[in-house]
């Protein structure tokens, strides 16, 4: 029995990977996806700074007083670190990103 | 690069399987953390000059809290110094090594009077590697903060606490874990995120200042960016000992319209049960006095602790208190720049083991610091 319950729990994780790699599959989840800012027009730039500010205030806001902007390079580290700790989703870090070394 | 990733995945996948499939002696446990170790020293280096190179790539940062208190409770004064350094090391697009130590003093006079002293303590809070798998999937493995509720893994630090004064069921089904997570953020809809943790962790190593129990646990939660809500649940089940379950609850709610940030949290278990409800409100929206207000928060925390089958002895040895209790505190915290605040707070506690007020004052720091090179401000 105690064997049969590590064993589905291994299948369980195994399942989770597999699942979340299949939904994955998305155009935000390539190599690139998870660092920089990426390319875009103005029109989509000045979109994606309100967006980013919205997501800033409601992400970061949950649990901490908005801190100064850094240099990109320092705010990437931070935002990799608080989508882990946090668990921020990958859009909400690409926009607050974006927001935040502009 | 492609051959690195591979390597850590392997790595990362033996951790797992091994700490997920079977009993592991100290003397396992240890060859694992030595190459685990290893594998870190001989590989971090040649990841973080190589970023050096890319002017966009994340860097190295070393950042933290720091503060001085003093606590006054029952008119038994405690002076509280601490420093919490974290080290950030981002490897490649995907990986983060991300570790915490606290090193705190509690000095107070001894019982017949003379000079303040007492005990430096050192813990390692976290020394963990996490490997962004995808946007639904993030796998952490090493020494990591217990996901049991919202306060232990994103209020603990000084300078984000609003009240300096730990909540009583803080102990709760939050020890730290050495194991494998699986955890996540993503969106269900435009109006929901979802975001997740699962974990399992292996008993103590053995070495005092990162002991660990065994159990495995989760927590699931809800945001809602529209009202700024946020609602959750959490698990755990100890695989030792007693090997009970403790549950809680948690919530989270900034209204857009007020500056006010309202959290609470729900724990139950073997060992005690409780909740604390709290709401900081910076008075930004003032009329008057309005570059001091701006910085300035108050804050208010009711919370009620009962005590578990564990009995008073049992409870003082997890820092719960030995007695049902309740508890009110109110403070202010001013901000006298990014990362730097001020604060202040007093409460009464009342205890069938006695009552007491309880002071506080002090100054919390964030310090952080880059690495290696940066370039200019954005």
């Amino acid at each position: 029995m105690k064997v049969h319950g590590k064993t589905s729990l291994a299948v369980l994780l195994c399942a989770l990977v597999l699942a979340s790699s299949v939904f994955a599959g998305s155009p935000s989840s390539g190599r690139n996806a998870s660092v920089g800012a990426p390319v875009v027009s103005l029109t989509d730039a000045d979109n994606m700074r309100v967006q980013g500010e919205q997501r800033f205030r409601a992400n970061c806001g949950r649990c901490h007083a908005a801190p100064q902007k850094f240099p990109p390079r320092m705010i990437g580290t931070i935002l990799r670190h608080m989508r882990v700790r946090a668990t921020i989703t990958d859009e909400d870090r690409r926009l607050i990103l974006f927001y935040m070394t502009q | 690069m492609r051959v690195k990733d591979n390597a850590i995945k392997s790595l990362l996948g033996f951790i797992v399987l091994y700490t997920c499939g079977k009993t592991v002696s100290r003397r396992q446990q240890r060859i694992v953390l030595s190459g685990l170790g290893l594998f870190l020293l001989l590989w971090s280096p040649g990841w973080i000059a190589a970023q050096d190179q890319d002017s966009e790539k994340p860097v190295p940062i070393l950042t933290g809290s720091a503060g001085a208190f003093s606590f006054l409770t029952g008119g038994h004064n405690i002076i509280d110094t601490q420093i919490n350094p974290v080290l950030l090391v981002p490897l490649g697009d995907r990986w983060l090594i991300e570790a915490r130590t606290e090193f705190e003093g509690e000095f107070q006079r001894p019982p017949g009077g003379g000079p303040y002293g007492g005990p430096v303590e050192k813990h390692v809070d976290y020394a963990q590697i996490d490997y962004i798998a995808n946007p639904y999937l993030t796998i952490t493995a090493g020494r990591f903060l217990t996901p049991f509720g919202i306060f232990n893994e994103r209020l603990y630090p000084v300078w984000i606490r609003s009240l300096q004064p730990d909540p009583l069921i803080l102990p709760i089904a939050t020890s730290p874990s050495d194991g494998a997570m699986f955890r996540g953020g993503f969106s269900i809809n435009a109006k929901t995120n979802l975001n997740y943790a699962m974990y399992v962790s292996v008993t103590s190593i053995g070495i005092g200042s990162v002991d660990s129990d065994r159990q495995v646990g989760g927590r699931m939660g809800f945001f809602f960016p529209g009202p700024r809500l946020e609602v959750g649940a959490s698990w755990q089940r100890t695989l030792q000992d007693e090997r009970n379950n403790a549950f809680g609850f948690h919530m989270g709610w900034q209204p857009t319209k007020v500056p006010l940030n309202l959290r609470s949290e729900f724990a139950r278990s073997f060992n005690g049960s409780g909740y604390w409800v709290e709401g900081a409100y910076r008075l930004s929206q003032a009329r008057f006095w309005q570059k001091a207000m701006r910085r300035t928060e108050v804050v208010a925390r009711m919370q009620q602790f009962y005590l578990g089958e564990i009995g008073p002895d049992g409870a003082s040895e997890l820092d719960l208190p030995g007695a049902n209790m309740r508890e009110a505190d109110f403070g202010v915290n001013y901000f006298l720049r990014d990362g730097l605040k001020g604060i202040a707070s007093y409460g009464r506690q009342f205890s069938s083991a006695g009552n007491a007020n309880q002071w506080s004052f002090g100054i919390a720091y964030r310090f952080l610091v880059p690495l290696s090179r940066v370039g200019g401000q954005p």
